[in-house]
């Protein structure tokens, strides 16, 4: 809300120090957005008196003047075109270097020939009214040399202020007025900007309007007035400078007068054209508020037809409607020129309802922002009275007596008990007791009791409808006293907290694969529906797809059933921009929707991809391109990490996995569950993605991991007498793993002297090896733990494995 | 006595030829060519044979006197070619230090993890436990139990995504379905308090949705950081001290804090809580709004009505809770112009971190 400081210097003092006032406003509750200086685009504006005033040489219509400001300088030489300059007259003159409304920047120029130092303005010039027919004429007393605007109070300081929701009597001047006098603890004061009543007739309203309210619950209270022959016309200065200050547009003495009784107390009026009531048979004009019908069709005075629905309310004239409740009127029923009997209407509607239109039509008005915060019920005859005054006062005409007053639903004024040691118990202060009834007087309400006393009533003023509870009253004592003001404290209560040993796991998987040279990312849980055809995964384990139900756009329109589209879309956008090797990888949430169930089943996943190379081809080495293997040693370091046991890969064929590429993917298994897979992307997928080359990934369910995640490895000595390690090279069939050698050697070798094995390499050649073989090379360690072998022992237990695994494999030895 | 004199000059030229040996192999082939077997001072030696017996003595002791010092200078020259070599290839091995390193690269940490991770360890470390939660809610959690009124704007379909719901129900919010993803964390407040006794200390980060369009300033799904006390005696004050705790553990000692009275549906007393700014450390500039503080969190004590609707009694306990935007945090401690850089996974971006 804009808040007109000299408008609110008029009911409360306001503080000094422009920026002490908005801290203060900040601490309590009120944010300050912004601050706005009337007038000082003016401030170059200076009133001068004509000294000398001589027809120009070379023109028939303007003068030569001499201005003096009375500084003791040598009179200004400026040039004015006005007919009404004169020698003697005081003047408003815009000097060098002042911008003027229209961003109109004074400089020295010369006019056929004449120098002239500045411009003596004109009412329109200025942006304060329309006359152009000449200069403006200040009076003789106006002080010489000062600025203009200030002499004329056209300076003035614009707040505007964050209200919050719960703050519906802060919205208006009045209220706000309220507001800073218990911030400060000082008196307001309010007065009518009119004598009430003004000028009436003698005819009673009563005689001359019903009201008929279909359900109270729309429209608590619904009051009407009728002032008759009024001139519309402009409004006066003062009006147009108070509603311009706090953002309205001018329109018409009627429709500015109930704009500014809006902004001064906060009460949303509307005045209609009486014409728009046709009398009934009764000879009354009928006001109806009733529910719209769905569908139902009606053009509001910003001139757009609006398609109602039945939770709106609507005024009508007893059947047709003439304005949308609470938040617009109608075109056919506007106060216009020809306008001489104006239906005053002020009345309360439905916060819900209120703010359910508003939002559904998108319209939002200074009448629904208020009504659907709350208007206070109980002020609506008063308030109305007010403006009927002022508009009988401001356009003439006279006001008819009493007022037709709808009121079913009554507003009451709500009592809370307060227990002033519970407040200092609750906010950890010692804040008097004095001190917490005076705060919550000074805010409007009404305290029944006395200090002391272990509890007292409080009754609440009408328009808070926010105080409905004892801790309503705390926040109430707290703010104003000064957040500030508490002492900072820390909780005494004994416990302790940390991370579970689950999530500290999850952090060390992270840290693991970082320290593999994965890159943490993450990516968007919003995707297009058609990402896991893309990714040619099945939704097999994975759930259906989960929907929004209103989603911003095709590409976010389901929940991920899987990290890797995601990161796919990562791995493009680097290459897009000219980054080929990327190593990325990301915990994070994905989800599958099974119908019956109402929410989603939520999986956490780890998942990685890897394309490029490690490292960028250096001085001193090569880059390697990422293939299977890399990723299946980041699963490796991840998996030693965790302790997990058992760790088993386990080739995954097309049919299983068919978003990799066959025969470069595998399950990775340990103590009997599927953890994850780790494998390379399919061509057509990373081709789906806009992925260039290669990518190899893995993805597991982290709740699988943690399963498996063991404490910790067990100790074995370290060996203290040495080992021998001897090479065993085999040709075998290609289908024969690497895997099931190993097993052979470790089972043949469990009799023995045996340690460990490993391979080092693996060799491919049809002529020496043979076609459809291969050679895979072994290194075997023999050790014992109680002696050095002997080389017998050694040969004996190398001779064993190597019958054994032959035999098992079909291989044979390489020489 | 020609033996002897034989002997003197054989000592003389030999001692010649070690001084002017370059190489450990030229003065090995001195050496060979003096004691190996066929070496000269060798077949001098075993000519002593020929020598008469008297003068044996004599002779005898004068050529191992020769061997003697030529096996010593032969030596102090191999130590000293030796010294001389391995300071030739030293110098020869030497290499520009300022080319690049050899490293297997290290992986980097997610800045909104990181942020998470540092805030977790400030809060682990003051005995708070960390709570997960779901990212889909139904509408209970994330609104009503949380006391926000029920045509609160931030229920419409404008700033929440609804998903559908399949369990066969009929819905009754908005007529569609009352399952959502979540807008705040502080439904794990609801969920932790319906699940523990108090005393409750908690933090519990996690990811929310908003129906945002992705901007510089705007994503559709960010991060938040929950924080719950429920415990007898808990005071405004308590949470000042605490956040104030947090703050200058997450900015720097320096740092100041001030609490401005707010607005929340689920706390009451509620407060906006602000850092004094670090780039004009409060005196005020652009980045700040010329107001020496920047918001960073939102905080409240909790709400009765809260308390009530997971049947713990306001009376006998009290409670505050706050969230800290993790996004926020992030953009105030680095700068970052766009949020979006935060999804997009581009390596330039994540390996500054």
């Amino acid at each position: 809300m804009l808040v007109s400081l000299k408008w609110l210097d008029t009911m409360v003092k306001v503080p000094d120090t422009l920026q002490d006032f908005c801290d203060r406003l900040d601490l309590t509750g009120t944010g300050v957005e912004g601050v706005e200086k009337l007038g000082a685009n003016l401030e170059g504006v200076r009133i001068g008196l004509v000294k000398t005033c001589d027809p120009h040489p070379d023109s028939d219509h303007m003068h030569v003047t001499t201005v003096d400001f009375g500084d003791g300088e040598e009179p200004t030489q400026i040039v004015c075109g006005a007919p009404n300059v004169r020698a003697g007259l005081k003047v408003a003159v815009a000097t060098i270097g002042t911008v003027l409304p229209g961003d109109f920047k004074i400089k020295k120029s010369k006019l056929r020939g004449v120098e002239s130092c500045g411009m003596i303005c004109s009412e329109r010039e200025l942006n304060l009214g329309s006359s152009h027919d000449g200069i403006m004429e200040l009076p003789e007393d106006a002080p010489l040399g000062e600025s203009f605007a200030a002499w004329r109070g056209l300076t003035d300081t614009v707040l505007d202020l964050e209200i919050t929701p719960n703050r519906p009597d802060c919205l208006s001047m009045k209220g706000f007025a309220r507001e800073v006098g218990a911030m400060y603890h000082v008196p307001w004061h309010y007065d009518p900007p009119c004598d009430v009543p003004g000028p009436t007739n003698a005819e009673d309203v009563r005689d001359l309007v019903s009201v008929e309210i279909d359900d109270p619950e729309l429209c608590p209270r619904y009051t009407a007035r009728i002032i008759r022959d009024v001139k519309i016309g402009p409004s006066p200065q003062w009006l147009v400078e108070r509603i311009t200050a706090l953002g309205a547009r001018p329109i018409n003495n009627v429709v500015d007068i109930s704009n500014y009784i809006l902004f001064e107390l906060g009460q949303p009026l509307h005045t209609f054209d009486l014409r728009a009531f046709p009398k009934g048979t009764d000879g009354k004009h009928h006001v109806g508020v009733r529910a719209a019908r769905d569908g139902e069709k009606f053009t509001t005075l910003d001139g757009e037809e609006r398609t109602l629905t039945s939770d709106m309310a609507l005024i009508t004239d007893g059947e047709n409607p003439v304005a949308l409740a609470g938040v617009m009127g109608g075109l056919d029923s506007e106060v216009t020129d020809t306008t001489t009997d104006v239906l005053l209407e002020s009345a309360t509607f439905s916060t819900a309802h209120t703010s359910r239109t508003s939002r559904n039509l998108s319209l939002v008005s200074e009448a629904s922002i208020r009504y659907e915060r709350g208007v206070d019920a109980s002020t609506c005859d008063e308030y109305s009275a007010i403006a009927a005054a002022l508009i009988a006062e401001v356009a003439g005409g006279t006001v008819c007596l009493e007022v037709v007053d709808e009121y079913p639903i009554r507003t009451e004024r709500a009592k809370l008990t307060l227990r002033p040691d519970r407040l200092r118990a609750h906010i950890g202060a010692d804040i008097t007791d004095e001190e917490q009834f005076r705060i919550l007087t000074d805010l409007g309400c009404d305290v029944e009791g006395k200090p002391g006393d272990t509890q007292v009533e409080v009754i609440a003023p009408t328009f808070r409808p926010d105080l409905t509870r004892e801790i309503d009253l705390y926040e109430e004592v707290l703010r104003i006293y000064g957040m500030d003001r508490i002492p900072s404290t820390l909780p005494g209560g004994a416990h302790a907290g940390g991370r579970t040993i689950d999530q500290q796991r999850i952090e060390l998987m992270a840290q693991t694969l970082r320290a593999c040279g994965m890159n943490e990312t993450m990516t968007y849980s919003l995707v297009p529906a058609g990402d896991m055809d893309a990714a040619r995964m099945p939704a097999e384990g994975r759930g259906e797809a989960v929907e929004l139900i209103n989603p911003m756009s095709g590409e976010q329109s389901v929940l991920r059933r899987s990290i890797i589209p995601g990161l796919l879309r990562s791995v493009a956008y680097n290459q897009s921009r000219g980054v080929f090797d990327v190593q990325l990888f990301e915990r994070g949430v994905v989800f599958g929707a099974a119908e019956g169930r109402k929410s989603p089943k939520e999986r956490t996943m780890l998942a990685g991809v890897l394309a490029g190379s490690f490292t960028l081809p250096g001085w001193n080495q090569k880059a390697q391109a990422i293939d299977f293997f890399d990723a299946k040693g980041i699963v490796d370091n991840l998996m030693r990490e965790l302790c997990v046991q058992k760790l088993q890969f386990k080739a995954l064929d097309a049919d299983e996995a068919p978003w990799l590429t066959p025969g470069r993917a595998a399950s990775v298994i340990a103590g009997g569950r599927v953890l994850g897979w780790v494998g390379e992307i399919h061509p057509l997928v990373c081709q789906a993605f806009d992925v260039e080359g290669s990518v190899a990934a893995f993805e597991f369910d982290v709740h699988q991991l943690l399963g498996v995640t063991g404490d910790m490895r067990p100790y074995v000595d370290v060996p203290v007498y040495p080992g021998i390690e001897v090479d065993l090279a085999i040709v075998v069939a290609e289908d024969v793993t690497a895997e099931r050698i190993e097993q052979c050697i470790t089972s043949a070798g469990k009799k023995g002297p045996f340690e460990s094995v490993r391979l080092f390499d693996v060799y491919r050649d049809d002529e020496r090896v043979g076609v459809g073989k291969k050679s895979m090379a072994f290194r075997i360690t023999y050790r014992a733990s109680d002696r050095t072998l002997t080389s017998e022992e050694v040969d004996k237990a190398h001779e064993r494995i190597v019958a054994k695994v032959m035999k098992a494999t079909g291989g044979e030895v390489r020489s | 006595m020609a033996l002897k004199e034989e002997l003197e000059a054989l000592r003389d030229e030999t001692l010649a030829a070690i001084a002017q040996a370059a190489t450990s192999d030229a003065l090995e082939e001195v050496r060979i060519g003096v004691l190996g077997k066929k070496g000269t001072l060798t077949a001098v030696l075993r000519g002593m044979r020929d020598v008469p017996a008297e003068e044996r003595p004599v002779v005898g002791k004068l050529s191992n006197e020769v061997r003697d010092v030529i096996e010593g200078a032969l030596e102090e020259k191999k130590a000293e070619l030796k010294g001389a070599e391995l300071a030739a290839q030293l110098e020869a091995s030497a290499v520009d230090i300022t080319l690049p390193g050899r490293a297997m690269p290290i992986g980097s940490e997610h800045l909104i993890n990181r942020i998470i991770r540092e805030c977790t360890d400030i809060f682990a470390g003051i005995g708070y436990e960390v709570e997960g939660g779901r990212e889909i809610e139904t509408d209970w959690y994330n609104f009503t139990a949380l006391n926000a009124p029920k045509d609160h704007p931030s229920r419409s379909m404008q700033d929440t995504f609804y998903i559908v719901d399949r369990s066969g129900e009929v819905s009754n919010v908005r007529g569609e379905s009352d399952v959502l993803l979540r807008t705040q964390t502080s439904g794990t407040q609801v969920h932790v308090m319906e699940e523990k006794k108090p005393p409750i200390y908690m933090i519990s980060p996690g990811k929310v949705y908003r129906h945002d369009v992705a901007d510089p300033s705007h994503l559709p799904q960010f991060h938040q950081i929950e924080g719950l006390v429920v415990d007898k005696g808990i005071t405004f004050g308590d949470l000042k001290g605490t956040l104030d705790y947090f703050i200058k553990a997450f900015f720097g000692e320096e740092r100041k804090t001030r609490f401005r009275a707010h607005f929340f549906p689920f706390t009451e007393p509620s407060a906006e809580a602000d850092v004094s700014c670090g780039i004009c450390g409060g005196e005020g500039c652009r980045f700040c709004k010329h107001t020496g503080w920047v918001e960073i969190l939102g905080c409240g004590m909790v709400d009765p009505n809260v308390f009530e609707n997971v049947g713990i009694d306001p009376e006998v306990y009290t409670g505050f809770a706050f969230g800290v935007g993790v996004e926020r945090l992030a953009c105030l401690k680095y700068d970052v112009p766009d949020l979006r850089m935060l999804l997009e996974g581009d390596m330039r971006f994540l390996r500054q971190f």
